[in-house]
């Protein structure tokens, strides 16, 4: 196996980070933008590009609630999501027994 | 004026992600990210556990001489009730803040925050009627205050982690209620000594536990 076959979704920096933060939500809890934001340290323009990357592909879910005026965007990892992660995962193990 | 780093390309300088790095990034996010979501911070549970003993202890040295056991005299009981307020403070803040921006099934429901209410109220509020009633100072002011709110409590916490297939938690209450029933066999005056060794151990084995849960590592063994 070589790094090209890691999922290219995933093997982004950015991408990773917030894969693997929501990875570490307790199962079917969901995250708000603002906290996600917080945590993994970027503008909301740049974390939106990188979020919309990974619903398209159905690795994460949004949800948006309204709470009075304020409206909440809410994220999660999918199943799908949460199994392409593992293999990723898998993939890092293997590659790096490998080296 | 600054750019915005173009995050959506791979890392490295000649475009690649080394996989060593992807791998050191992937342990260091989810740990991370562990440690936020914890609602339950190992350094509090350590300081309560080390806190508990102590004002426990001081309990059970003030109690441990009388014969017949009659109560904890006042010098002790402001200790008693400050930690069981800071302690109440301490727990809702560092749960707050650890919960934030977080939704979904780990939040306590209503009904599951009211049920721990009642039990906490319920018990003093049978102790007043036992005082009432005319029961013995032995179990009204040393075998019940310690062990039914451990009991109970622990119990309770149990079941409602067990629905949630949190087996740690589950365990922690499980070994609160458990402190709860050893203390029931070591007497009035030994009851609080016994509370507090026991809930001294449960709390720093929560901590120890999530400290290996959270430094556990995700691509390593």
């Amino acid at each position: 196996m070589t790094a090209d076959e890691l999922d290219p979704l995933i093997h982004v920096p950015t991408r990773l980070r917030i894969v693997a933060t929501l990875a570490a939500l307790p199962n079917g809890d969901t995250l708000s933008f603002t906290r996600l934001q917080d945590m993994i340290g970027l503008t909301p323009g740049n974390l939106i590009i990188h979020l919309r990357k990974l619903e398209e592909a159905d690795y994460i879910s949004s949800q948006k609630t309204r709470n009075g005026t304020v409206s909440i965007t809410t994220f999660a990892l999918t199943g799908h999501g949460r199994t392409a992660l593992d293999a990723y995962t898998q993939a890092l193990r293997d590659l790096l027994g490998g080296l | 004026m600054n750019p915005t780093p173009d995050t959506t390309a791979p890392a490295g300088n000649d475009g690649s992600f080394d996989p060593r790095q992807a791998a050191a990034l992937l342990d260091q996010a989810t740990q991370r990210a562990r440690r936020q979501f914890e609602p339950a911070q190992p350094w509090l549970l350590v300081i309560r556990g080390v806190v508990v003993l102590a004002v426990l202890g001081a309990v059970w040295l003030n109690v441990r001489g009388q014969h017949p056991y009659q109560y904890p005299t006042a010098a002790v009981i402001p200790f008693v009730i400050a930690f069981g307020v800071l302690n109440l403070i301490a727990t809702l803040t560092v749960r707050r803040r650890a919960t934030a921006g977080v939704s979904g099934r780990s939040r306590l429901r209503p009904a599951e925050i009211a049920v721990l209410t009642v039990i906490w109220v319920g018990v003093y509020v049978v102790m007043g009627v036992m005082i009432g009633a005319g029961v013995s100072d032995r179990i009204v002011y040393g075998l019940y205050p310690v062990t039914a709110p451990l009991i109970l409590a622990g119990l309770a916490w149990a079941v409602i982690t067990a629905t949630r297939a949190d087996w740690q938690n589950c365990g922690t209450g499980l070994a609160v209620a458990i402190t709860g029933a050893v203390a029931l066999a070591a007497g009035p005056a030994g009851s609080w000594l016994a509370a507090g060794i026991g809930l001294c151990v449960t709390l720093l084995g929560s901590a120890a536990v999530i400290v290996w849960r959270q430094r556990r590592s995700v691509v390593g063994p």
